[in-house]
């Protein structure tokens, strides 16, 4: 005997299955494209940073794999099942906020809530109380939300996500309207929910230092193209040359030793210390060429304090790959 | 979608309209201030000048009433609600985060329909048990409406205002704005159709109005001019106008909900 349908459908979750998977994802305003042939791979149990400018698509993105608005090309799935033919399937274990979180503001919070679990299934009730909980609401749960700050909604809208008990979280600029402390509880949270829980956060954001500190990996969207993808730390130095901070005993003996180092594109005197630049040499890593710098000092005689390879920002990545674009586009309209 | 499912969601959707308490104020003065009114008035009268104004309760003044919240107040009080089921989640911006649910749109917009009717009945049964109390307390020595009538009444006050109901949870949910919904079916309600009714030039298109067809069903006599029928049409033909009225409205209803950008 088949159990009765009480609830959304269960997702048969394909834990191997990448999180959201789209290919050729395109979704026209008429002649416009808000997003151009998107091919986008996240990763289970992680967070993804979506990071790209106000107007490059983001939300668009979002609304498409939630079955908010019809994309026009291309396709897509969550969690491993089609959108839009298995939505229900799809969207019965994720949580999202799309822009600002909304709620009937002449309900409490906890209204709110049961509104939405009412939806979702009988079973969700029971999420309602450990999801306020979670979010440090369930003092100011019985308040009407319109006497509630934006971060308390955003808080209030993350609980909304967890009624689902999701294996995907979708975050639309999650922190706009938190301050310092609850961006800091933000990142907690999140990094919790991935690290201990398993789930997989997808984030928008336009807010580079946010993704830098909350996600493991990331895309770079702007006028509807995803630029680059992958690992923060590859998109972050992705193609940059390495660089070294080298203090040592005499910095103009060593600045001669390193003058003459082929690995060693260039070397020169910072606030810091020296600032070494490496040769551009694929095959050899980072922490290869700083023990072949050490190394040469070492043998020159000179006393090294500090060694430290300089952290590529992912500020620094985005501003250079969105100026290329904007180059080429240049280029472009030039030609 | 199961009935336990259903059962919630149109528990939640009550919730949002018994909350909403400015559509909820205005939907119970128009329910039950006429009724109050009127009676307030016919007492007044009857005391001032018993010789000209007679008792305010009895059969006549119940019939009198009974056209006041079945054909003219209580559809207004009843339009309020439906177009607040039919925009509410669209308005507060919540509605995509109950598509985000996974839950079809078409079942959405359903339950906002039985909650709309709840709501709506709960308020003209008030104004109906306050119409029997003024006909029964104010009657002195005049005839009173007997069982079958009162019965009768109750059910064409909940059918006409269920009907304007539900046809307004369909017009809301098609325009997706409230005070476009609210203005346009205030506008239809009071003063178009009346006055298509009254154009005898019409002839039997007459008959395809909702309160031509809701009024064939008056217990009371409901005469020429005001809100009354001005036509005069088969059972079976007005049973297929309001069918076709609220088939029709409930489709768009539902096709608009289903296809718009959430």
């Amino acid at each position: 005997m088949s159990p009765p349908d009480n609830s959304l459908p269960t997702p048969n979750v394909d834990a191997t299955a990448t999180a959201i998977q789209t290919t050729g994802l395109t979704k026209r305003f008429g002649e416009r494209a808000a997003i151009d042939s998107v091919d986008l791979q996240v990763p289970r149990a992680s967070a993804f940073g979506f990071l790209g400018p106000n107007g490059a698509g983001k939300t668009t993105m979002i609304r498409m794999l939630l079955g908010l608005t019809h994309s026009s090309a291309g396709s897509m799935s969550v969690l491993g099942h089609p959108v839009p033919s298995e939505r229900a399937l799809a969207l019965a274990r994720v949580g999202a906020i799309v822009e600002e979180p909304r709620f009937h503001p002449q309900l409490t919070g906890r209204e709110n809530l049961r509104i939405i679990a009412a939806a979702r299934g009988p079973e969700t009730h029971d999420r309602i109380a450990p999801a306020l909980r979670r979010v440090g609401l369930s003092e100011r749960a019985d308040e009407k939300v319109k006497k509630y700050s934006l971060g308390m909604r955003q808080r209030l809208g993350v609980a909304r996500c967890l009624l689902a008990d999701p294996l995907l979280l979708i975050l639309d600029e999650p922190t706009n309207g938190l301050d310092p402390g609850g961006i800091q509880e933000f990142r907690e949270m999140i990094r919790d929910m991935v690290e201990q829980e398993g789930r997989t956060i997808f984030i928008s954001s336009h807010l580079l230092d946010e993704v830098e500190k909350i996600c493991d990996h990331a895309a770079i969207v702007d006028r509807g193209k995803i630029l680059m993808q992958g690992a923060i730390s590859e998109l972050a130095e992705g193609g940059a040359r390495h660089e070294l901070i080298v203090s040592v005993d005499d910095p103009v003996r060593a600045l001669e030793v390193l003058e003459i180092s082929a690995q060693v594109a260039q070397a020169q005197r910072s606030d810091e210390g020296l600032r070494v630049t490496f040769s551009d040499l694929a095959d050899i890593s980072a922490a290869e060429q700083a023990a072949s710098v050490n190394a040469a000092l070492v043998a020159a005689g000179l006393a090294v304090s500090r060694l430290e390879p300089v952290r590529q920002s992912l500020e620094k990545r985005f501003l250079e790959v969105t100026s290329r674009l904007s180059d080429s586009t240049i280029e472009e309209v030039t030609a | 979608m199961n009935a336990t499912i259903a059962a919630q969601m149109t528990g939640a959707d009550i919730l949002k309209l018994r909350k909403k308490r400015g559509i909820l104020t205005w939907s119970l003065v128009l329910a039950l201030g006429p009724i109050l009114i009127y009676f307030v008035a016919a007492v007044i009268e009857h005391a001032t000048n018993p010789g000209k104004y007679g008792p305010a309760g009895g059969a006549q003044n119940f019939s009198d009433g009974l056209r006041v919240i079945a054909l003219f107040f209580g559809p207004l009080a009843a339009l309020l609600i439906g177009v607040e089921a039919g925009t509410g989640d669209a308005s507060a911006g919540v509605f995509r985060d109950l598509v985000v649910t996974g839950r079809s749109r078409l079942a959405l917009f359903a339950t906002r329909v039985p909650a709309a009717l709840a709501v709506t009945f709960l308020m003209m049964i008030g104004a109906y048990a306050l119409l029997l109390v003024g006909t029964f307390a104010f009657a002195a020595n005049l005839p009173t409406p007997g069982g079958s009538l009162i019965l009768n009444g109750l059910g064409f006050t909940l059918l006409a205002t269920g009907m304007l109901c539900t046809v307004a949870v369909g017009f809301a949910s098609l325009t997706t704005s409230k005070p476009a919904a609210i203005i346009a079916l205030i506008a239809w309600q009071i003063v178009a159709s009346p006055l298509l009714a009254s154009i005898k030039g019409l002839g039997s298109t007459r008959e395809g109005l909702l309160s031509q067809a809701t009024a064939h069903f008056s217990p009371v006599h409901v005469g020429e001019g005001g809100h009354g029928a001005t036509v005069t049409l088969s059972s079976g033909t007005a049973v297929v106008v309001l069918l076709a009225w609220v088939v029709v409205f409930l489709a768009l209803g539902a096709w608009r909900t289903r296809t718009m950008d959430a």
